[in-house]
């Protein structure tokens, strides 16, 4: 899905519920905490973007997006496109929607965002990118300055150290598994993915995070990806386990590519 | 929840405007846009589960044979973010569902739309913004 498509539909969902919580009682101010989005949703702030004591950027919040959901060419920069791998391509096209890992509720991986907010905290030691959906599940990245261990297990968010450059936080990932796919297209990767993405907080409300992604596995030559993630002020992360009822994905149909 | 015609009048149109939010599978991987299916009949169950709350209808034909349609929504999440709560829907109630129906011919449609009996508009983009439009003609 095209960004300007993402933006149109988030202005539906938040102008409709500004006119919705218009019409409702009772007021925001008595709305129990985790009664729904309505009565509290609060306009977006605006400013520059917050400091910590020790003068990095606060990047805490819950926010939404930052990352491909529908298709992971909706990031690259206009008139490029993905070099992928011709004999990965074709994995690619025989790919069925119904086999997409995240549509069986497993880790979208990286850089794939869900369409669910997630939180971002800082802590000393540590950031941690906790998830609500898709599944109920957090990535950390290790701020302590560490390496990369040598030998490492595949998983499906990797290994993940940060450092800042500027007021940019950079994170640097290896150690993924191939399973996951990085859009309902089922765009690929192997185990030799590697990612540095960049996390700029341009002002209060936006996040932009810019991915490297390097699979040579994959992929002819190393490739960046943009996507924007949104505050969304005043929002709590909410339970959400997907495994609870998804009975119906034998439901999809087709290959991964028509979406 | 009462919501003025204006109200809905705006939000369909908002509804016509916008693509959908994706859940965490594709719509169109599942339900056909171009086959819009308006239902009429009593609800028999309420599954109020992730990762996509669940309903089901009892419809019976003009000769007087049931069928009961399972009809998808949005996550309880979404769903309560946009006002609605697990108790929106009963069983027993009567309803009318405008949604879109599954790829593969069975019961099972996105509901877009509810109505009760009483006229009241209960999901208006049932999947808060997760189920598109009819085609346009």
């Amino acid at each position: 899905m095209s960004r300007i498509w993402r933006s149109a539909a988030l202005c539906f969902v938040v102008v409709g519920a500004a006119a919705l919580a218009a019409q409702q009682t009772p007021p925001a101010a008595t709305s129990p905490a985790g009664s729904g989005g309505l009565n509290r949703a609060p306009a977006a702030p605006t400013g520059p973007a917050p400091r910590l004591p020790n003068g990095k950027i606060d990047l805490s919040g819950v926010w939404q997006g930052g990352g491909p959901v529908g298709n992971i060419a909706d990031g690259l920069a206009k008139g490029e496109t993905l070099p992928i791998k011709p004999e990965w391509k074709k994995i690619m096209e025989g790919r069925k929607a119904k086999d997409d890992p995240e549509a069986n509720c497993l880790p979208t991986g990286v850089p794939r965002r869900d369409p669910y907010p997630w939180r971002i905290l800082q802590t000393q030691t540590h950031t941690f990118l906790l998830f609500e959906g898709n599944i109920h599940s957090y990535r950390q990245i290790f701020m302590d300055g560490r390496k990369h261990p040598q030998d490492l297990d595949p998983t499906w968010y990797g290994h993940s150290v940060g450092h800042w450059e500027g007021d940019t936080l950079v994170v640097d990932s290896v150690g993924f598994n191939d399973k996951f796919w990085f859009d309902f297209q089922g765009t690929p990767h192997t185990e030799q993915l590697h990612t540095v993405e960049r996390y700029t907080r341009t002002n209060m409300a936006t996040l932009v995070i810019e991915t490297t992604i390097d699979d040579p596995g994959a992929y002819t030559k190393p490739f960046k990806i943009s996507f924007t993630a949104r505050l969304r002020p005043g929002e709590e992360l909410m339970e959400y386990i997907c495994n609870e009822n998804n009975g119906y994905v034998q439901h999809i149909t087709g290959a991964a590519k028509e979406f | 929840m009462r919501v003025s015609v204006g109200v809905l009048a705006g939000l369909a149109t908002m509804v016509l405007l916008a693509r959908p939010v994706v859940a965490h599978h594709s719509f169109a991987a599942e339900y056909d846009a171009n086959k819009p299916v308006t239902l009429k009949g009593t609800v028999s169950k309420v599954e109020w589960m992730n990762p996509h709350a669940r309903f089901y209808v009892d419809v019976k034909d003009e000769k007087g044979t049931t069928t009961n349609w399972n009809l998808e929504l949005a996550s309880p999440n979404v769903l309560v973010r946009n006002g609605w709560t697990r108790n929106s829907l009963k069983v027993g109630d009567e309803v009318t569902v405008e949604g879109s129906r599954a790829k593969d011919g069975s019961n099972m449609a996105n509901a877009r739309v509810v109505k009760l009996a009483d006229g009241r508009r209960v999901f208006a983009g049932s999947s808060g913004g997760d189920a598109p439009p009819p085609a346009q003609k």
